[in-house]
């Protein structure tokens, strides 16, 4: 018997070997701890666009035509207002609508930048929603407990229904006798 | 010494998550005691899950709840998301864990013994 | 049958202990907004207090004093809360029928003071199911089965 299982651990360690060497070989793209530019946190890249002259019309609230024309081939809905985000020259916010009772009709979703001949357009992680607005929307102060109950309430009625589930199917296996 | 230092110092959590994971996956793998194929899959729960919460430290963050005075002294919050996910994710954990150790239990009662290739010797030769 | 020792230090802490923590773990559900805390946690901490009693006096002593029929009646007291107050804001949401949106409740007048009371409700239900259901694992776990 003793052969046998030290052949298995064998081929078990040969396994992590590989294993190990794909996660270092994919050790590039994960960022860096702590990051605060991270995508997670603030926002991913979608598409950039070559630009003409025509950066100025961003100013005045309108969009050019080929940022228009490249957003709706994608299928990425489209911006109703822009406007500055700070006090930087080339960086915008655009909004748009969203069709939801009883909550604010803009929210915040693209972030244009002009960066030498490219205007690159990202969008907004959904937790900038959760961070600015979730005090004004629910008068409650901690942020994990409203993303739990509120905001993803559905996900935690399944989450009690599984510790429901185990607590039964503990007491279907171990009474057997007479106490069932 | 620069590529070392990026690589390496820039990204420790990863490498911490890596080799937990790797202990536990050999601890389910290549064990021959029952109980200890369930602390392994135990360490290889929790190795996910501080890899899934590390994602989510900001540099100079705070505790994600709401305060006015904390933003005036210029601090920025932590990534709420993978704290709710997590605690889901806990909870699924600890019932995995008390529906196979009741397992454990009633295989014991039935064969005697919690060494697998013993279960399985004994599992062959009654169906013949 | 030989009879267990009695550890005098071990049964007078904790009987001086016991009914601190289950205070604390009231406090942890009931400020889980203002705060850390919330359901899952103050519920594990409620059961915990069970198992220090089991360990330091006997089983059976544990079982007379935490019977089966409120075990069983509580964890599903818990998760009838949770349904019920879902089942509540689709009776009170009249035309839109929305699931789980605390808003239309009508416990103050405003829209967002009403969630706020709405996660109250919730978190406990949910802390009352899982101190229910992580103790009557352990004694399921625990006791011989003659």
């Amino acid at each position: 018997m003793g052969k046998e299982i030290k052949k298995f651990r064998i081929i078990t360690i040969c396994l992590i070997i590989i294993i190990c060497t794909l996660f270092i070989y994919i050790a590039d793209d994960i960022p860096n701890f702590g990051d605060p530019n991270a995508p997670p946190i603030k926002f991913v890249e979608i598409l950039r666009v070559e630009l003409n002259q025509e950066s100025d019309l961003l100013d005045q609230n309108k969009i050019p035509y080929q940022l228009l024309s490249e957003l709706t081939n994608r299928g990425f809905p489209i911006p109703v207002r822009i406007e500055k985000s700070s006090e930087y020259k080339d960086e915008w916010n655009g909004f748009i609508i969203k069709e939801e009772p009883h909550y604010e009709k803009e929210e915040k979703y693209y972030f244009i930048k002009k960066e030498d001949s490219f205007l690159k357009v990202y969008r907004y992680a959904f937790v900038v929603r959760w961070i600015e607005k979730g005090l004004k929307e629910t008068a409650v102060p901690n942020m994990v407990t409203y993303g739990l109950a509120d905001y993803r309430g559905y996900d935690t009625l399944g989450e009690t229904t599984v510790i429901f589930t185990a607590g039964v199917s503990v007491i279907l296996l171990l009474r057997r006798k007479s106490r069932l | 010494m620069e590529w070392f230092l990026a690589k390496i110092f820039a990204k420790y959590n990863y490498w911490i998550f890596i080799i937990l994971m790797m202990i536990g996956l050999y601890g389910i793998l290549a064990k021959n005691n029952l109980i200890k194929k369930i602390i392994g899959l135990n360490i290889f729960q929790t190795a996910i899950f501080l890899y899934f919460i590390s994602l989510g430290a900001v540099k100079g963050g705070t505790a994600p709840i709401v305060d006015e005075k904390i933003i005036e002294k210029g601090y920025t919050y932590a990534n709420p998301l993978p704290h709710v996910l997590i605690l889901t994710a806990i909870v699924v954990s600890v019932a995995t864990t008390a529906v196979a150790l009741s397992l454990i239990i009633r295989m014991y009662q039935e064969y005697g013994t919690i060494e697998e290739s013993e279960i399985i010797k004994k599992s062959t030769e009654k169906e013949i | 049958m030989k009879e267990k020792e009695r550890d005098v230090i071990v049964e007078t802490v904790s009987r001086v202990m016991i009914p601190f923590i289950q205070l604390f773990a009231l406090y942890v559900i009931i400020h889980g907004s203002g705060g850390p805390g919330g359901g899952f946690q103050g519920g594990v901490v409620f059961a915990s207090s069970f198992i220090l009693f089991v360990i330091a006096f006997d089983i059976l002593g544990g079982r007379k004093r935490f019977p089966e029929s409120i075990n069983t009646t509580l964890s599903s007291i818990g998760l009838y809360i949770y349904a019920g107050i879902g089942l509540l804001a689709i009776i009170f949401s009249r035309g839109m029928a929305q699931y789980l949106n605390y808003g239309f409740i009508p416990f103050t007048s405003h829209f967002q003071e009403n969630r706020a009371l709405g996660m109250d409700f919730v978190e406990m239900g949910i802390g009352i199911t899982v101190m229910a259901i992580i103790a009557s694992i352990f004694f399921d776990l625990a006791q011989k089965n003659e």
